[in-house]
Formats: C-alpha cells, structure tokens, sequence
C-alpha cells in the first residue's frame, strides 16, 4: 500500500548512514560521501516522482506504528503525504543534493571529513522525515532532530571557541522555542484526547475545541516557529550560526532547517486560522523582522554574514506572508528562496575556499568577475532572483507576496516596499563589493575559479533560481491537494501595478548600491569611521544583542544563586537550627548553677503558679 | 479563754518565728525554733488534740530540736560568731519556755479545749489508734522502717569515717 | 478562730521558707525546714477537727516521725561535710552544676 518512493524516502539515506557509520568511517573515511550522494540522488528522483503524483491528487496518511497507547491517548509513527510536503519535500532534496554534491569539493582534506557527512545527512534524513510526519509528536521528535544535527555541524570546527560558543548558542535557542513546540503538543494532547495529535485527525476537529486552549497552542506553535524560524525575539542565533562550513550554512541555514518553522505553521494552518489573532501577530513580527534584519544587513561586511542577516530578513517575509493570510505565496518563496539563497551562499563559499578561510570579508575581496567568471554570474543571477526582477523566480513569489500587501494597504503595504528596496540594495551592495567592486587587486595568488564539483552545483542552482518562478501556477495545484481545511486561494498572477511596483523598487536599490558603492568607492569604509556610534549599532542589531546577553546573564545569576548559595543557605539554615539547639541548651544550662538557693527560689516558683492554677 | 488562749500562742509563735528568722547566730535560732514549737503544741492542744501535743512537746521539741542543737554544736558555727549582737536576753528566753504552760493551764482552767464546731471532743482522737494500725498500718510501717534506715545509715556512716 | 490558725499557719510557713531560700548555712536551712514542717502540722491537725477525721491526726503522726527522720539524715549529711573541711555552705554544693 504504501509505495517503493515513499519508503525509500526514509529507508535510503538511514541505509547509506549505516553504511557510512559501520563500513567507511572506521574503514575508509574519505568514501564516505559515495553511499550519501547515492541516496541523495535516490531521495531525490523519489521526491520528484512523487511530486508528479500528488500533482495528479494522490495522496497517503497512513499510520505505520503505534509506539505507545493507554486508552484513549496514542502515539504512533506514520507517514503523511500531501500536496504541502510534497512540495517543500522535492525543493529540499534537490538542493540538499546539490548541496552534497558541493560538499564533497568543499570539505576535502577536511579532518573530519566523514564525521562532516555523516551528521550532514543524518540532517538530510532528519529533515525529510519532519517534512512527511503525520502527526505533532512525530514531527517535534524529527524538529529536534533537526536541531541536533545543526549543533554538530555548527560546531564542526569545534577546535575554535567560537564555533564551539556558536554551536550551543543555536542549540540552546532552539531549544526554547522546542520547549514552545513542546507545550503545544501537550495543550493539543489535553485539549483533544484521542485524536490529538495526528494532523487528519485533529484538524476537523479544532473547531469543538476550547478557544483558549487553541489560542495558547497556536502562540506555542509560533513561539517555535519563531526559534527556528529565526523571527524577532530569537533570530539572534542564525548570525552567529555562520561558524559552521558554508555547505551547512548554505543547506541548514538558508535553505531547508530555517524553513521548518514556516513549514509547521503552514501544517498547522488549521489551528492558527483558530486560534485568535496570531495572524496579526505574524504579520507584524514577520514584518518587523524582515524589515530590520534587513536594514541590518545593509551595514555587515562578512559575506556569510550579510547572506545570515538576508535569511533572516526573507524568513520574516514568509512569515509576513503567512500573517497576511497568504499560505501559497509563503510556501511559493519558501521554495525559491531555497534555491536563491543557497545559490548565494555556494557562491560565497567559493571565494573563501578560493581564500582559504572559512569565511571572507568585502574588505578582502573586489573585482573578483575578472577571476571567477562563473560564480559571478551565477550569483548575480541569484541576486536578481532575490531582488525580484523578472523573469527570476524571485520575482513570482515576492510579487505574490507584495501583492497581498498593498491588498493590505497601510503599514503592511509600506512594509513590502521597503523590504524589497532594502533586500535589493544590499544584495547589489555586496554584488558590487565583491565581484564588481573598484577593487581589482585581490589577495593572494590563490585566487581562481571554483573546480567542477564545486561549480557545478552553485551553476544547477542558480539555474533554478531562475527557473523555479515558472511552476508558480503547477504550485498552487499542488498544494491544493491534500489541503486540510478550507480551500487555499490560487497563486495571483503578476499584475502590471505591482510588478511595476516591485521592479520600481528594486531597481532603484541596486542604483543606490552602485552609486554607494562604485561611484563613491569608499564611501562604505567612510561611514564606519566617521559614525562609529552608528556602526556599534548595527552591530548590536539596535541593542538586541545586548539585551538578550543582559538577559541570560539573569538567568545565568538566578541559576547561581539557586545553585551555589542555595547549597550553602540549606546549610546554614541547618546549622543554624542546630546552633538555636545549642544556645537553647545553653540558655537552659545557666538554669542548672548547681547553688542550692537558686533551685530553692525555682521550686517556690514552680509551687507558687501550681497553687495558682489549682486554688483557682 | 479559748480565744486569748489562742491569741498568746499565736503572737508567741510569730514573734519567735519572727525572731528566728532575723538571727544570725545558729545556737539562738536553734532556741527560737524551740520555743515556737512548744506554741505549736499549745495549739495542738487548742485543737482539741491533746496526744499530739504531748507528742509534738516529746519528740519534736524534746528529741528532734535536741539533736539539732547538738548538730550545732558540734559544726554550726565558726568562732566568732557564737553570740551575735541580737541574743536574746535570758527574761525572753525565760518567757519563751514559760509562755506554754501558762496558757495550757489556762485553757485547762477554763474547761478544756472548745468543743463543738472548732476543736472536737476526744473523741475524733481516739481514733487515730484505729486509723494508724488497722487502715493505714502500711504507712505506718513504713514510716518505721524508715526510722530504722535513718538509724542504721548514721551509725554505717560514723562506722565509715571511723575506719 | 480558723482564720486566725489559719493566718497562723501562713505566717510560719513563710517565715521558715524565708529562711530555707535565704540563707547560706545549711543548719540554717534545716530550721526553716522545720519550721515550715510544724505549720503544715497546726494546719492539718486543725482540719482534722473541723472535719471530724482522725486521718489528719495520724497523718500529723507519722509526719512528726518522717520530719525526725528527716532531720536525722540531714544532720548526719552535715556533720560529715563538717568532718570533710570546708565551710557549711550551700555555695560549696556544686556538683550538679551543669
């Protein structure tokens, strides 16, 4: 019943992980990525065959194995497939593919080579079972998963401090958000017994449900998503998350793990069209994060990090999308950001594995087209494709988006503009930077073209930032299938007033990155001089940094003070007792002076109140 | 007569209580202590237990309060202080031992201790023959036999010192 | 007039208690032990009759021989304190100091 694809989904890359773990690591380190690219390509045509067929409106939910049952309360594993994960699923393998691919050249010589690829498709794996989950317990056990394998491969490098420092601070941010996933799943548990926690069972069933209840699990669910979905309160990790290797900022961090916070609330749909106003607070959060992650980014001058500060800011316009109402266009640039974005980053890794560094600053590099012609063209390719000029695929899927936000009108509307002037202009600013930039000297003799297993992929996957705008329409039936709930509105078609709009915008953000950039050169470097107030700003990300660091340092001084001197209270309160024991013994031994007289008067004492009760 | 028979013992008992208390030297408190006991007996009497008078005048005054003064004797007092500045002068002494017998023979002259109400007729003392050896003659045992380990732990102990 | 033992009876018991607690001599102490002895005696010789029960009477009895029983076993405790050495005083008596 349940077909070869869709077993081979899970049973291909655990089966390659295996082989990697027991045969090659101990044996041959080196081959280990053979087994991994096998069931790359093996997951891959799997997706893809069973995109067609969802397309077509067949879909599964079928539980596969109770893991624990009292009564009416069950837990089980099993495997859901409908038009949504069919779709994130075929963008994750083809890019997580590539990706690999790329990994192979970029991680050679690399030490811990094996150990890279085994947890990096223990990733793949982890991923791809979040994405095909059919029930909440199932999907939180692969989201932390997810986050596991991000911590490992953050830390990779685990000799440098700050990969180290890096790596934890990621885990443990998730891991709020997770204890968030966590508390809704239980609330949803409570709130509906039986079927808690299986999607086909509880969504027709939301609506029977406590309003309260629905409303607490739905701010859950956005609580995680927030955490890994890098939006406002918790988006402080991603940055940082740099430290890794660029095939994992490129894979987990731009294209496929930071997705799974829009991908639960796109599943969760149902639950948050009930559960009050989280649609306005996703709008807004959504918004404000977009807005400011790219206002900041506008200002950075590490590569990876300018594309960090990029992911973040188009995880708030999917969030934005969401809050809008608008889940097809969110999933729609979900799946071409995945595709522009890693192109990015591919690209960035190029020049600093041309470099040797794990990363490259704009001050290290310029003119870098004359040198590397094809990770040029590919990443501007890419960055047209995120400014959103026809006919990239960016551009279908913002203009979906910045549609439903003039539609909006007001402060949603301005929003939109301005996301997409600043998405522009600091993706042209580091375009102009690095490869086009006034600088024609570069470092080191090093300098040159990407080999093939490094180029290759970074040259497919711009190919699909160009392309993937195209589907647009085939999108929208797919994720029709399936679809929980009431029926989602079709992708709009690009209309002249706001195509004109968003191309007007972008536009005029690439003239302000050239005219900053190359016809003021040096204006970028200026500033930071002249204003360092300003730069100490961005650099605090307007003092958020500061105030989530003052932040765990409370948490941090009420865990030593419960810890430590909670210790030392416990027994000081304990001697003290035992001490009030012994001045009472004490008090009671000047009782006992051994002088005749004095026991005397106590005796009269004692006869006296004795009398007194008794005569009374 | 009863009443000013009362009212002799009464203020005699006091003064000499009185007396003793404010008295430095042993051997006078001793004398004190005598002659109160002996007013304590007039008021025994006065009750209409004329045994217990007899008693009180024979065992406590005469041996008991002997054998203290005697105690005194031997280790009362340092040196100087065997008369203090507040002796008794020998008329009170006098008086102290006199005083008894002259309100027994007045309370005899006038008929006998009051009767009726306050202080009873012989008869609730011709009892305590009864009460002592037939209902209470475990107590009474007792109180033997506790006279004899009295006894006996003071010649024990002399034996002791001596050896 | 069992008001007038009675005051009696009040005044002796507080003048030997007075001497018991004040002090210092042990001799000192036995007096106003007795003293306090023989009042308890007027008071309840004085409620036999009023009662009409000998059992005060044989009480005051065996009092009078536990009291010279007493007043033996002090004695003696003193007089080998005396043969020991030291003052008679209640201050040398500390053993039960604690």
């Amino acid at each position: 019943m349940i077909p070869l694809s869709v077993t081979l989904l899970l049973a291909a890359p655990a089966a390659a992980l295996l082989a990697g773990f027991f045969l090659l690591r101990p044996w041959k380190p080196q081959w280990t990525h053979w087994p991994i690219l096998a069931s790359c390509a093996v997951v891959a045509a799997a997706s893809l065959s069973l995109a067609a067929r969802v397309y077509s409106g067949w879909g599964i939910d079928v539980p596969l194995a109770t893991w624990m049952a009292a009564g009416e309360w069950s837990l089980s594993f099993g495997v859901r497939l409908d038009g949504l994960s069919a779709s994130v699923l075929a963008m994750v393998s083809v890019v997580g593919g590539l990706i690999h691919v790329y990994a192979s050249g970029y991680m050679r010589g690399d030490p811990g080579f094996a150990r890279f690829f085994l947890v990096f498709h223990l990733f793949y794996l982890a991923m791809i079972g979040l994405l095909i989950s059919n029930n909440y317990v199932q999907l939180y056990l692969f989201w932390e998963l997810v986050g596991l394998s991000s911590y490992l491969l953050i830390g990779h490098c685990y000799q440098r401090r700050a990969a180290r420092a890096a790596a934890l601070q990621a885990f443990l941010t998730n891991r709020v958000g997770d204890f968030g996933l966590m508390l809704a799943v239980l609330v949803l548990l409570a709130a509906f017994r039986g079927g808690g926690t299986r999607f086909a069972i509880l969504f027709p069933i939301l609506p029977a449900g406590d309003p309260d209840l629905l409303a607490l699990a739905g701010l859950l669910i956005f609580w995680a998503a927030c955490a890994k979905s890098a939006q406002f309160p918790l988006y402080f990790w991603l940055p940082d998350a740099m430290e890794g290797p660029t095939p994992v900022s490129a894979l987990m961090h731009a294209a496929t793990m930071v997705t799974a916070g829009i991908f639960l609330l796109a599943r969760s749909w149902s639950l948050v069209l009930a559960a009050g106003h989280l649609l306005q607070v996703l709008a807004w959060v959504g918004a404000f994060t977009a807005a400011g992650a790219a206002l900041i980014a506008c200002a950075k001058t590490d590569l990876k990090r300018i594309l960090a500060y990029s992911t973040v800011s188009h995880l708030g316009l999917m969030a934005f999308a969401l809050g809008l109402g608008q889940v097809p266009a969110a999933v729609f640039h979900l799946i071409t950001h995945g595709f522009f974005k890693a192109a990015l980053f591919l690209c960035a890794g190029n020049i600093a594995h041309a470099l040797g560094q794990p990363t490259a600053s704009v001050s290290e590099v310029g003119g870098l087209w004359r040198r590397m012609p094809l990770t040029c063209a590919c990443f501007a390719a890419a960055a047209l494709s995120l400014s959103g000029i026809w006919p990239f695929a960016g551009f279908y899927s913002k203009d979906a988006i910045l549609d439903a936000a003039l539609h909006r009108g007001g402060l949603a509307a301005a929003a939109g503009l301005s996301i997409s002037f600043l998405s522009s202009f600091y993706i042209f600013r580091m375009l102009f930077l690095a490869f086009l930039g006034p600088r024609p000297e570069q470092r080191g003799p090093r300098l040159h073209e990407a080999e093939a297993v490094m180029a290759a992929p970074v040259f497919f996957l711009a190919l699909g930032a160009l392309g993937v705008g195209w589907l647009a329409k085939g999108l929208g039936t797919l994720l029709s299938s399936g679809w929980p709930g009431p029926a989602l509105e079709a992708l709009p078609g690009p209309s002249l007033p706001v195509a004109a709009a968003g191309t007007a915008l972008a536009a005029l953000g690439a003239l302000a990155a050239y005219w900053l950039t190359t016809a003021l050169s040096g204006w970028d470097w200026e500033w930071r001089r002249s204003l360092p107030g300003l730069e100490a700003l961005f650099e605090s990300d307007f003092g958020w940094r500061r105030a989530v660091a003052s932040f765990s340092a409370l948490v941090r001084g009420a865990a030593a003070m419960v810890g430590g001197p909670w210790d030392e209270g416990v027994d000081r309160v304990c001697e003290a007792a035992a001490g009030w024991a012994g001045s009472l013994g004490e008090a009671g031994r000047r009782l006992a002076t051994g002088s005749l007289s004095d026991y005397l008067w106590w005796m009269l004492a004692g006869t006296t109140v004795l009398l007194a009760t008794v005569v009374r | 007569m009863a009443q000013l028979a009362l009212g002799l013992a009464g203020l005699g008992a006091a003064f000499f209580a009185g007396l003793m208390v404010l008295q430095r030297s042993l051997y006078v408190a001793a004398v004190c202590l005598l002659a109160v006991l002996l007013q304590v007996a007039v008021l025994f009497f006065l009750s209409g237990a004329p045994l217990l008078a007899f008693l009180q005048v024979m065992i406590y005054a005469g041996a008991v309060m002997v054998l203290i003064v005697v105690a005194i004797m031997a280790a009362g007092s340092s040196a100087g202080e065997r008369w203090s500045r507040l002796a008794l002068p020998w008329p009170v002494a006098a008086a102290g031992f006199l005083l008894p017998f002259l309100e027994i023979a007045l309370i005899v002259a006038r008929g006998g201790p009051p009767s009726g109400g306050l202080g009873r007729t012989l008869a609730v003392e011709s009892q305590v023959g009864q009460v002592l050896f037939e209902s209470h003659a475990v107590a009474t045992e007792a109180v033997g036999l506790l006279l004899f380990l009295a006894g006996l732990s003071l010649v024990s102990g002399k034996k002791r010192s001596a050896g | 007039m069992t008001g007038a033992i009675w005051g009696i009876t009040g005044l002796l018991f507080a003048s030997g208690l007075v001497m018991l607690i004040l002090r210092r001599e042990l001799l000192a102490m036995l007096l106003g032990l007795e003293l306090m002895i023989n009042a308890v005696n007027i008071s309840l010789v004085h409620a036999a009759g009023l009662f009409g029960d000998p059992e005060g009477l044989a009480a005051v009895l065996l009092i009078i021989a536990v009291a010279a029983a007493e007043a033996v076993v002090g004695l003696s405790l003193i007089l080998r304190m005396h043969q020991a050495g030291g003052p008679l005083d209640a201050r040398v008596l500390r053993e039960l100091r604690g």
